[in-house]
């Protein structure tokens, strides 16, 4: 919740125009420049096209949904995916900047204006009149706090210990403290926890935070409180309560920003037999397993456990897993060991079944081993005894994978197996209704699922199976003998049947021209139907029931609507609108699944072990909110093309069916979390089927998928101990092996509360957020999850404040050094799609459902998002990055004449200004002047440069977030801006 | 055999009758025994019957067609109606008619005369292009259902057949194809693009308005367009360029001409696979062939009502799935047999039953006729189905296998042209009129009651009654009926000699012939009615025996279906005695003094055969033949169906022609070649001697010429027989004690048994039985016909 930010922090409103310099309370460092960074973002937060934008013209909405250019398949499989640089925020340990240090050039503005219009201004303008420059960050900064101060950073130190000192009272501390950070971490916690006190009324409120009185209201927040004594209040309540200092002046600048980092970090999971901190989850890192997992694999929204149920809830963090069992690691990084036990299989606690892991401990010469999770005491098993050396741990521990890495594949024996591995299955399932013909949508996916043919794997093991529906539901049989393929129509669409038993999923070998043959006549076959019924539900369970006996992954592209037969629905968006009355109050109802149907059936496709995606290709509303749940329920996800063009969309629908068919992928998977004594797992959340309390089923299960493990104390760890988690996730691989790969991450315990707030991990929390608020959207009215999400991040803050920060001055918003992008972060939250009311309701749906399984890398970008330019990619000569610096989201860094580029993942818009280079424009976009833009944009690559390396740019991107990305250009007063 | 070639009792009329002569009161004709019948075979072609290209003239009363026997005012134009005396004028276009020129129809020995409509005056839904003289008669079609739970060699001869099947139909005919197995296959002929089935599961019964509806024929197809016909009549269908007399134009995609399809229909044959669900060991494959036939029935119902439609059913095995299963999947449940029938412990049979009979209803008021061809060692189910094969008119036959000649020749038959055609005709209608005092009891036969009640209908029915008009959705040439009639309860004898000594009978049969054509067949008979209490010597040359034996089994087969409990041994046996204690010449109580008249006394014999037949020793059968064997003795002419209780024996031997020869063990003889037509299997049976010369090849030497010619004839005439009949019979060549010798002997009158075999010659045969033999059967029938 951005909204504890700096309370008194850049509104816009407060003028741009003052220096913030000038305004700065009198601790406030003159490096406003550093603040301004960290503040930066917050405006932008994602979102909103259309919100009730202050600015007329601003920039880039960010959201707008594009068309995507066709684009040469980018990634080529894995490789290409396998390391997704980010711009890391966070530099590698050795050489980490001064967190306010910024980076940041100057030029360019956020657009995420609209956040800080509303918020902010005490006076008199919301909005900045519209002639106005673009309202940025920079006044955004500007307005203090509670007290108009400034913020300012304390400690920035790197070092947790000298952080504390906690910078108030000191003008100058919070700056000060900068020039620290930059000292090489001397303790172990390179993440330290850096404090961003905004010392408002502190010390010695300056003058002019008396001078504005009026607090400026974030959203969702609770309304002011008076800002009491800044002991008993948060400063961030206080702040927003009092923006008392309305008049100061915050430098936009210092707002914290996240820096992209641009160099490799090179990380090891443990040093010294203790845990190491990971690098920011969107960095560009190298992993060296030394026992604990990847940070890919698993990280935990605290590097150090609390000791205390109550500790925990003091510090107002949660405590949770973010477990992505398939990441891809860094082409750089070791490959996960394959470890073959043979017909005994691993080697497990006999008492909690945890798999041995580097960190059971071997006693009494190897011959027993006690448990890390349950602290049972087992026999070693004869064959695997080995003998302990000097150190106390097994002679052989650094050449056994399981004893020495955090990250270990085992070959799961027989009795893993209730049914022998099942093979590759995967079956396409089409719309071919009326609008999906006449949209181009079928003829889409059919070119789609042509292309992709070539990728499916090799080898008898892969199965394929096509059909097609509209108000009847078409297999078609292509089995080889045959000398054409059969067209089966299973027309019952209420009680729903398989047409063969066999021969509509067929080995892919068996069948190549058959279905390309197919595929190719389907658009033309059906070009004439004019049935505007479509069978989703119906299609859906037939399609199961023909691939009941293996399981397999069912790849479903819908159109339209479903309205008829077995899970039909209805129009509801519409009814909602007609009924406004009503249906205000139950706004989030249509976010719910309409109704049992499809969940029922959802559950019995994952019990068969059928995962389904859906890609809806569609112009109108089709109710994302029920069908999704279908492919959440089974390990899948939904792919959302709206409004979906025939010109640009057929490029991003092959590139994810690639992506999908071909990224590291498991089938019929179980996972598990064990974690040590005294803590246990709570809940699960994230795209799976749950029927049994302690594991997760997961019919389908890939690279991108991460499932959030939300953990509770049942019981007090003992301090200085460590705490392990252990994620076990038995599944077949593509290739028809089964595996248990185990994921083992140890932690140590603490019952200083400094030292959570220290080793927090910022981006596995705010996914945790961003997980918690998409859940709860559906469920709760839209402001009570707006509340929630704010709270949760006063909370912390509030308490960091109250119990870690040693000394306060009350108007300073003080923030942890490991946290103080969370308000950031919150508010480019709060402003996002989802928690929104103006949108569709499928896009808020599609973005409820998006946020389920999303990794923690991509967590924060979705949300905010990266904006750069690219107009001047030319002069960016000798620069190696292929990425531009990333520009601060806001306005002021937006100029006419440039061409930025912003992206979240998922869509990407390229806003062209009003006085750009026309030879610019015809370099990139081959067209001539800004109104020339086309609707519908697929990026080209002219034989130029610029154009190439424009080119380039989007495929590094597209490479990072593993995402095709939809394009879309726009200009200046764009309405969808 | 020879008898019957040289005389032609059916006549020009087709009719035959168990008594020609009436008694003129009910007690009276109680007395009688055998029942009041007439068999009537409707459309029977005679060279003699003239066809007149005008529409008949009705009574305006009893709505009987003008005939030889009413009589005819010529100087008033007026005729009076046999049947009520209603007078009626003739109207304008018969002002021509006079004492010497007569319309056709009043010729004396024209009393069976076919007219040519130009529309069905019973078809309720008349075509609205009737006017058009252009416009042909809608094209016949046939809808193939095939089962495809079969061995891969069982699937290639019953593909061979239907290619050929399909190379014979006419090139208009209209062709639709279904398979099914574990589902139900809807095959669309008319989608270019590739072969696209609709795909219908087993195990659900689907009422035709779904099938309809999932095919996509229903109400934005076919029922609306159909509805709308009436309104927008011709226009509509000039716009949609409907073909004839289908404005539900979506069956059009389903149904293809002929000549249109035959590639497709080919193609399709080539690649059809045999049921691919997999059927677990030690279970019967998956066959829903009621849900098929209800599917088929179902796009029938697209077509527009009146048009001749026939769904072909090829099957193979049992059903097992879905509605009309007869049978579980589990093989060690055995297919239910007579005796488990009895006992009441064949759980599927009464299910079935009903389903078919639904079936058959919804056939019949579509016009449309189910034929059903069953191969399979096993039973398929014919009995529960013959209800709807029954009352649809259609053909059926049983056979081992498709690939035996009982099936691929028999099958041919049905689309063969010319002179072995079955000619197969389409919507039939058979109204009977009949003297007043006479009254209609049923119809055994292949039809549906009409429920058209009247004056003439009986209080008692026998098979389809309550009625006087019948529904015959398929009939061919051969076919024929059983009318069973009573005599009005009212005392007439009282009244002697004021009334007509005549009785009259007519019989109307519209129909539509393969050609499409709507004609009517009028045959009117006249009968003498007699006052047996005075005199039962004109009673007693007015007997058919041939004629009653056929009633009998007819009804005995039918009581022994209805009736629990029915003994018919006993049944038979006690109307015998009556019989010969009311008809024979004795002394009472003194059996060697009793003697029957010519005209009687073949009817014993028949008896005897009739109660050792497979029509009442089910026993020795499969419910499915049994249901098989009735079906066709319902559907023959007396003579066929004669056979069938009592086959022909004839006797090829050097030194003699070819000569009937007692149906008896004792015929058979070392160095006789017997031939033995029991209708539904033609037995060639080798003597022992000609079969050791045979084995020698002696016929193959030239000085044994005679031998050799001896061995031919049985053949050759065996295969006269094969040529005539359908469905076509099972020939069986076998030797003197080989095994396939127990299909003559079953049928021999067991005179020599293991009990007296000292007595017989060298040479003959025994036949190891219980079985009274005709001697001892005779002996008691004596006995018991003098008791007093």
């Amino acid at each position: 919740m951005a909204s504890y930010l700096p309370p008194g922090a850049p509104r816009p409103a407060s003028n741009a125009n003052n220096p913030p310099s000038s305004q700065p309370p009198p601790n406030f460092r003159a490096n406003p420049n550093s603040l301004a960074d960290n503040l930066h973002n917050l405006n932008f937060n994602s979102a909103a096209p259309r919100a009730p934008s202050p600015l007329p013209g601003t920039p880039f909405p960010r959201q707008a949904t594009q068309p995507v250019s066709p684009f040469p398949p980018t990634f080529s499989h894995p490789a290409p995916f396998a390391s997704r640089p980010s711009p890391s925020v966070v530099p590698p340990p050795g050489a980490r900047p001064p967190p306010f240090v910024s980076s940041a050039s100057a030029g360019l503005a956020s657009n995420g204006q609209p956040v800080f219009a509303s918020g902010a201004l005490p006076g008199g303008q919301w909005f900045p009149p519209p002639g106005s420059a673009p309202p940025t960050m920079a006044m955004a900064m500007a307005r203090a706090p509670p007290q108009p101060q400034p913020p300012n950073t304390t400690s920035r130190p790197l070092m947790g210990s000298s952080l504390i000192r906690a910078p108030p009272v000191q003008p100058a501390s919070p700056f000060a403290a900068a020039p620290q950070a930059r000292q090489p971490p001397t303790t172990g916690y390179p993440y330290g926890q850096p404090t961003w006190p905004l010392q408002p009324g502190q010390g010695a409120p300056p003058p002019p935070i008396t001078g504005s009185p009026q607090p400026p209201r974030m959203f969702g927040m609770p309304p002011p409180l008076p800002n009491q004594s800044m002991t008993s209040v948060s400063p961030a309540v206080g702040q927003i309560g009092a923006p008392v200092a309305g008049a100061s002046k915050i430098d936009p600048n210092q707002i914290p920003r996240p820096i992209p980092g641009s160099s490799v970090i090179l990380h090891e999971t443990r040093q010294g037999n203790q845990a190491n901190p990971p690098p920011p989850a969107t960095s560009d890192y190298i992993v060296r397993d030394t026992g604990n997992c990847s940070p890919r694999y698993m990280r935990c929204t605290i590097n150090q456990i609390p000791c205390t149920d109550d500790l925990l809830t003091t510090s107002g963090m949660q405590l949770a897993l973010m477990v992505q069992p398939l990441a891809i690691p860094h082409p750089s990084e070791e490959t996960v060991q394959v470890v073959d036990f043979g017909e005994s299989g691993p080697v497990r606690c006999s008492r909690c079944k945890g798999y041995i892991n580097p960190f059971m401990k071997f006693i009494d010469q190897g011959r027993r081993f006690i448990c890390n999770f349950c602290g049972f005491t087992d026999e070693t098993p004869r064959e695997y005894h080995c003998n302990l050396g000097p150190d106390g741990r097994r002679r052989d521990a650094d050449e056994r994978p399981e004893l020495c890495r955090g990250t270990v594949e085992f070959v799961a024996s027989r009795e893993y197996m209730v049914r022998d591995p099942m093979p590759a299955v995967y079956f396409f399932l089409i719309d071919v209704s009326m609008n999906a013909i006449q949209i181009g949508a079928t003829a889409a996916a059919c070119g789609a699922i042509n292309q992709v043919i070539a990728d499916l794997p090799e080898g008898p093991r892969t199965m394929v199976g096509i059909a097609t529906f509209d108000s009847t539901i078409h297999f078609y049989n292509l089995k080889r003998a045959l000398q054409q393929p059969l067209m089966l129509v299973v027309p019952d669409v209420q009680d729903v049947y398989t047409p063969l038993q066999t021969d509509v999923v067929v080995q892919l070998s068996e069948c190549r021209q058959h279905l390309e043959l197919l595929l190719e006549s389907i658009p033309t076959m059906f070009l004439e139907n004019r049935t505007a019924e479509s069978a989703f539900g119906a299609a859906t369970k037939a399609a199961f029931m023909a691939m009941k006996g293996t399981g397999g992954r069912l790849l479903v592209f819908q159109s339209v609507l479903p309205s008829i037969g077995i899970g039909a629905l209805s129009a509801r968006e519409a009814e909602g609108r007609t009924h406004l009355s009503a249906g205000e109050k139950e706004a989030h109802k249509l976010l719910q699944s309409a109704d049992e149907t499809l969940k029922a059936m959802a559950i019995e496709f994952a019990e068969y072990q059928v995962c389904v995606d859906v890609f809806i290709t569609t112009q109108t509303y089709v109710d994302i909110a029920s069908i999704a749940v279908i492919p959440r329920t089974t390990g899948g996800q939904v792919y959302y093309y709206y409004p979906f063009s025939a010109v640009s969309d057929p490029a991003k629908l092959y590139n994810d069916l690639r992506w999908n068919v071909t990224r590291p992928q498991g089938f019929e998977a179980v996972m598990r979390v064990r974690c040590s004594q005294g803590i246990q797992v709570l809940e699960y959340d994230g795209n799976f089927c749950k029927r049994m309390p302690t594991d997760v089923d997961l019919p389908g299960i890939d690279c991108d998928k991460t499932i959030m493990v939300t953990l509770k104390h049942d019981d007090k760890l003992k301090d200085g101990s460590e705490c392990a988690f252990q994620c076990a996730l038995l599944y077949t691989t593509v290739n028809g092996q089964r595996r248990i790969r185990v994921t083992t991450l140890s932690l140590p315990c603490t019952s200083i509360l400094s030292n959570l707030f220290r080793s927090a991990d910022l981006d596995t929390q705010f996914a945790c957020f961003l997980k918690q608020a998409a859940s709860e959207i559906p469920s709760r009215p839209l402001l009570l999850v707006k509340d929630r999400m704010t709270n949760l991040c006063i909370n912390i803050l509030l308490s960091y404040r109250k119990f870690c920060a040693t000394v306060t001055s009350s108007g300073q918003l003080i923030l942890p050094e490991a946290l103080k992008l969370l308000p950031l972060y919150t508010l480019a939250l709060i402003k996002s799609k989802g928690l929104r009311t103006d949108g569709r309701i499928d896009e808020r749906s599609f973005w409820i459902n998006y946020l389920s399984s999303i990794s923690t890398p991509l967590a924060i970008p979705f949300v905010h998002p990266r904006m750069v330019a690219i107009h001047d990619l030319n002069s960016k000569e000798g620069d190696q990055s292929l990425i531009p610096p990333v520009i601060s989201l806001s306005t002021e860094h937006v100029n006419d004449g440039g061409i930025y580029l912003l992206e979240n993942g998922e869509d990407c818009l390229i806003y062209i200004g009003n006085s750009v280079d026309s030879d610019i424009l015809r370099q990139l976009f081959c067209i001539s002047s800004v109104d020339e833009i086309p609707a519908q944009f697929v990026l080209q690559q002219y034989d130029n440069p610029l154009s190439k390396k424009l080119n380039d740019l989007v495929n590094e991107i597209r490479r990072q977030r593993c995402s095709y990305l939809r394009l879309k250009l726009c200009k200046k007063g764009d309405p969808s801006v | 055999m020879s008898e019957m070639a040289n005389t032609d009792p059916e006549g020009i009329d087709g009719v035959r009758m168990s008594w020609n002569v009436w008694p003129r009161t009910k007690v009276e004709a109680s007395k009688c025994v055998i029942p009041l019948a007439a068999s009537i075979s409707p459309i029977r072609p005679h060279p003699d019957i003239p066809t007149l290209p005008y529409a008949p003239l009705r009574c305006k009363t009893c709505a009987s067609v003008l005939n030889p026997y009413a009589r005819v005012d010529f100087a008033a134009k007026i005729w009076i109606c046999p049947f009520c005396y209603q007078r009626n004028h003739f109207p304008p276009h018969y002002s021509m008619i006079s004492d010497t020129n007569l319309p056709g129809e009043l010729y004396a020995q024209y009393t069976t005369v076919q007219y040519t409509l130009p529309l069905s005056p019973h078809n309720p839904n008349p075509n609205p292009n009737f006017n058009d003289p252009s416009m042909a008669p809608p094209p016949p079609v046939f809808v193939f259902v095939l089962d495809t739970c079969m061995i891969e060699e069982e699937m290639g001869y019953v593909k061979s057949a239907l290619r050929r099947a399909i190379g014979l139909l006419p090139e208009n005919a209209l062709v639709g194809f279904v398979s099914f197995g574990t589902q139900v296959q809807v095959h669309e002929l008319g989608f270019s693009d590739m072969s696209k089935v609709y795909v219908f599961r087993g195990s659900k019964d689907v009422t035709k308005d779904q099938i309809l509806e999932q095919l996509g024929l229903g109400s934005s197809g076919g029922v609306s367009a159909r509805r709308s016909v009436g309104a927008i009549g011709a226009a509509a269908y000039q716009k949609g360029g409907i073909p004839n007399g289908f404005p539900g134009s979506g069956v059009t995609r389903f149904l293809l001409p002929a000549s249109d399809c035959e590639y497709t229909l080919n193609a399709l044959l080539d690649e059809l696979q045999t049921d691919q669900w997999p059927v677990p060991p030690g279970t019967r494959a998956s066959r829903c062939t009621g849900v098929a036939l209800s599917v088929a029935a179902g796009l029938l119902g697209a077509c527009s009502t009146g048009t001749g439609a026939r769904i072909i059913a090829l099957v193979g095995g049992p059903c097992t799935e879905g509605p009309g299963t007869i049978v579980s999947k589990d093989q060690s449940e055995p297919v239910r047999s007579h005796k488990d029938l009895d006992k009441d412990a064949a759980p599927y049979f009464k299910k079935a039953v009903k389903f078919y009979e639904n079936l058959a209803n919804q056939l019949v008021s579509q016009g449309h006729v189910l034929d059903l061809f069953a191969s399979a060692l096993d039973q398929v189910g014919v009995a529960e189905m013959k209800v709807a094969v029954e009352k649809t008119g259609g053909l059926v036959v049983l056979a081992e296998s498709f690939g035996h000649s009982v099936f691929k020749d028999s099958f041919k038959r049905v689309f063969e042209e010319g002179e072995q055609s079955l000619g197969l005709c389409f919507n039939g209608t058979l109204e009977i009129n009949c003297s007043k005092d006479i009254k209609i009891q049923g119809i055994i036969g292949p039809c549906t009651s009409l429920e058209k009640k009247g004056p003439a209908v009986a209080d008692t029915t026998i098979g389809e009654g309550g009625t006087t008009a019948w529904k015959l959705c398929g009939l061919d040439k051969s076919t024929c009926l059983t009318v069973f009639f009573d005599l009005s309860s009212s005392d007439r004898s009282n009244t002697p000699g004021t009334v007509n000594p005549q009785l009259y009978l007519q019989f109307l049969t519209s129909y539509q012939n393969p050609e499409g054509q709507l004609m009517l067949r009028v045959t009117t008979i006249s009968r003498t009615w007699i006052d047996s209490a005075v005199s039962s010597e004109e009673l007693v040359q007015g007997f058919d025996q041939e004629t009653a034996a056929v009633v009998m089994a007819r009804l005995t087969s039918l009581k022994m279906e209805i009736e629990e409990g029915f003994d018919a041994t006993r049944w038979l046996d006690r109307s015998l005695i009556r019989l010969c204690s009311k008809f024979g010449d004795y002394r009472k109580d003194d059996p060697a003094s009793f003697q029957l008249n010519p005209s009687f006394s073949l009817f014993p014999q028949f008896m005897f055969n009739l109660r050792r037949s497979q029509f009442v020793q089910v026993f020795n059968n499969s419910p499915d033949e049994t249901a098989y064997f009735r079906m066709l003795l319902n559907r023959e002419n007396i003579a066929n169906a004669a056979v069938m209780i009592q086959p022909s024996l004839i006797s090829y031997s050097f030194n003699s022609l070819p000569a009937p020869a007692l149906l008896d063990v004792a015929s058979i003889a070392a160095d006789r070649i017997l031939l033995l037509d029991s209708y539904f299997s033609v037995v060639i049976f080798h003597g022992m001697q000609i079969a050791q010369w045979r084995n020698a090849g002696y016929h193959n030497q030239p000085e044994h010429m005679a031998f050799a010619q001896l061995l031919q004839a049985p053949g050759d005439d065996a295969q006269m027989i094969t040529r005539e009949r359908f469905p076509v019979p099972r020939l069986v060549v076998c030797d003197q004690h080989g095994s396939q010798a127990r299909f003559l002997l079953a049928k021999l009158n067991p005179s020599a048994t293991y009990n007296n075999a000292h007595e017989m010659a060298a040479g003959s045969d025994v036949i190891f039985t219980d079985d009274v033999s005709l001697q001892v059967f005779f002996e008691h029938l004596q006995r018991l016909a003098v008791q007093s």
